[in-house]
């Protein structure tokens, strides 16, 4: 790992020791959104009529090459019933030429809908629909991920399946035209019965990699995700990759937090 | 744009996607989540951020009930000492640690949030236009009548709004379940019922009180009150309390909001009974009765049609 993943790693522990409760109602923390803090979902939009800002920061330590930082700002806004839109434009330092459909600065709007609420006998479920517009570096054509997600709780843990596929309208060189991606992931509210302001959340994922013939991403990562305040929630998580091509994460650290109003 | 073959894979897995999502529409356990964001105001939060001590208080409350709920559909409302002692206790242990947030009721009542999703979002939309009260009246918002009327209107914007008409809770009282909780359970009702003198009996000392720290000083002696209550639990009392019993100037400048928390108290007991009685034995049985009280006696879409709504003074007979 080089100095500034060990850096990176160093500061979060640190950040999550000094979280301190501060008074102040309730962004909701056990919403989970993808990138808050690790690449998982659960199935549920924001309420109707809330708007969202998150940002964060993630670092890629990885095996080969260069640590990558991305700088992760987005707005949600819960539009319709059960409908969050988004609209993300993902800064990376450089390697900035990576391949796959995510490119530094590229507009990426997205649609989450969710079915239902699980009951007693059903899951609940959602759609995500997402555009990457090429507006970022060396980015060409629309590139379309359509997901599917379901939650379903047991007890106070709740399981999330998502599913994704992604297709690029214009791959470059060795670039896949599409890639599938899968995560499993357990998230759990920590301090009951006498504090909720702290929801654990763990991962599985595997993906394809960007370029044909090379090894699938698969990895793992733990994040949690802390009410501060009532319109503000922090997060970090850290991950690693123990399998994919000799490029992958040896570790994945992000900080991350949304407000919402 | 996509390519063809992929643009196929896509258009098949979108396609099967929607197939399943109008296939589940048709089951009788699909229910949309809907939530809604609360009234976005300059007042937010000003209870909390102003008048903590009664916030955290408030925040107690939102565990005592999904506690119970959650109690009492997993001991099947059978286990008297798991609902007096432990579930009680666990709850006035929650109060007791002064929350400074309100808690994730989905983390206290999973169980039960899957059971009746829909009578919960009745609940959690009552509750936030409880809070909005509140706010407003502790705020330095200068029109409160007008800030009230808006949050009122978006509160009956919702398809979750109880009815703002009175009910006759005698009748709403006498289902053949009716007082089952009360008589297995008397110490955590009484409990619940302190809870709800607590949210209406504040409103009148509020209003009066010229600033914050009038306000402050003004509620003190309904904490205590309320504490003791917590302490002792008035099972002496054979009714929930009322907000015009304990706020009349609040109940007649705003008939419409103590109805409305008058009507979401009484939905409470009916739930806490339909939970506690043998009479409906099965999960889905008691979700059933939840949903046809909540149907027809409690959601404002029902006014035209709702039996309970007293139509005259004379019917009144609380």
């Amino acid at each position: 790992m080089n100095r500034l993943g060990l850096q990176a790693a160093g500061l979060l522990p640190l950040i999550l020791l000094l979280w301190q409760p501060i008074p102040s109602r309730a962004l909701d923390h056990d919403n989970l959104d993808p990138n808050r803090p690790i690449g998982m979902e659960d199935a549920y939009a924001i309420p109707k009529g809330e708007i969202g800002l998150e940002g964060g920061v993630r670092f890629n330590d990885r095996r080969e090459g260069r640590t990558q930082v991305t700088f992760q700002p987005q707005i949600i806004y819960g539009a319709f019933d059960n409908t969050q839109i988004e609209i993300q434009g993902d800064l990376f330092t450089d390697p900035r030429s990576i391949a796959g459909a995510n490119k530094s600065g590229d507009l990426h709007l997205g649609v989450l809908y969710n079915f239902n609420t699980e009951t007693l006998t059903l899951p609940a479920m959602a759609l995500r629909v997402e555009v990457d517009l090429p507006t970022g570096v060396n980015s060409k054509g629309v590139d379309t991920q359509l997901t599917g997600i379901l939650t379903r709780s047991f007890g106070r843990l709740r399981v999330h399946l998502n599913a994704g596929y992604t297709v690029l309208s214009s791959p470059q060189g060795q670039e896949r035209p599409g890639a599938y991606r899968a995560v499993a992931a357990v998230s759990y509210p920590l301090g009951y019965p006498s504090s909720f302001r702290d929801t654990l959340i763990a991962s599985i994922y595997t993906r394809q990699s960007d370029l044909r013939g090379q090894q699938h991403h698969t990895g793992i990562e733990v994040g949690i995700r802390h009410q501060l305040t009532s319109r503000l929630v922090v997060d970090g998580g850290l991950g690693t990759e123990f399998l994919g091509p000799s490029e992958r994460a040896a570790l994945l650290g992000t900080m991350g937090l949304s407000v919402g109003f | 744009m996509p390519s063809g073959p992929d643009l196929h894979r896509l258009t098949i897995v979108a396609s099967a996607l929607v197939a399943l999502a109008f296939a589940l529409t048709a089951c009788s356990q699909f229910e949309p989540r809907d939530k809604r964001f609360y009234y976005r105001a300059l007042w937010n939060f000003s209870l909390r951020e102003d008048l903590a001590e009664l916030d955290s208080e408030f925040n107690g409350v939102d565990f005592g009930h999904s506690n119970l709920y959650e109690n009492l559909l997993l001991t099947g409302a059978k286990d008297v000492t798991a609902i007096e002692e432990r579930a009680r206790k666990e709850t006035l242990a929650f109060i007791a640690t002064r929350p400074r947030l309100n808690p994730n009721e989905e983390a206290i009542a999973p169980t039960y949030m899957k059971l009746a999703w829909r009578a919960q979002n009745t609940f959690d939309e009552a509750h936030a236009l409880h809070r909005a009260t509140y706010d407003i009246v502790v705020s330095d918002e200068p029109d409160k009548d007008r800030a009230i009327r808006d949050v009122l209107a978006y509160y009956r914007n919702s398809a979750y709004a109880i009815t703002s008409k009175r009910l006759d809770h005698r009748r709403l009282d006498q289902f053949p379940y009716s007082k089952a909780f009360r008589t297995r359970f008397p110490l955590f009702n009484a409990t619940i019922w302190s809870y709800h003198y607590l949210q209406v009996a504040v409103y009148d000392p509020l209003q009066a009180a010229k600033n914050l720290t009038a306000k402050t000083k003004a509620v003190r002696p309904i904490l205590t009150t309320y504490r003791g209550y917590l302490d002792q639990p008035p099972v002496q009392w054979t009714f929930m309390p009322l907000t015009a019993e304990y706020s009349p100037a609040f109940a007649a400048r705003y008939p419409e909001l103590a109805n409305i928390f008058d009507n979401l108290h009484m939905l409470h007991d009916n739930i806490s009974d339909i939970l506690t009685s043998e009479r409906l034995p099965t999960w889905e049985a008691k979700r059933e009765e939840i949903y046809r009280v909540v149907d027809h006696y409690y959601l404002a879409s029902a006014d035209e049609a709702n039996p309970m709504i007293v139509r005259s003074e004379q019917e009144h007979r609380h």
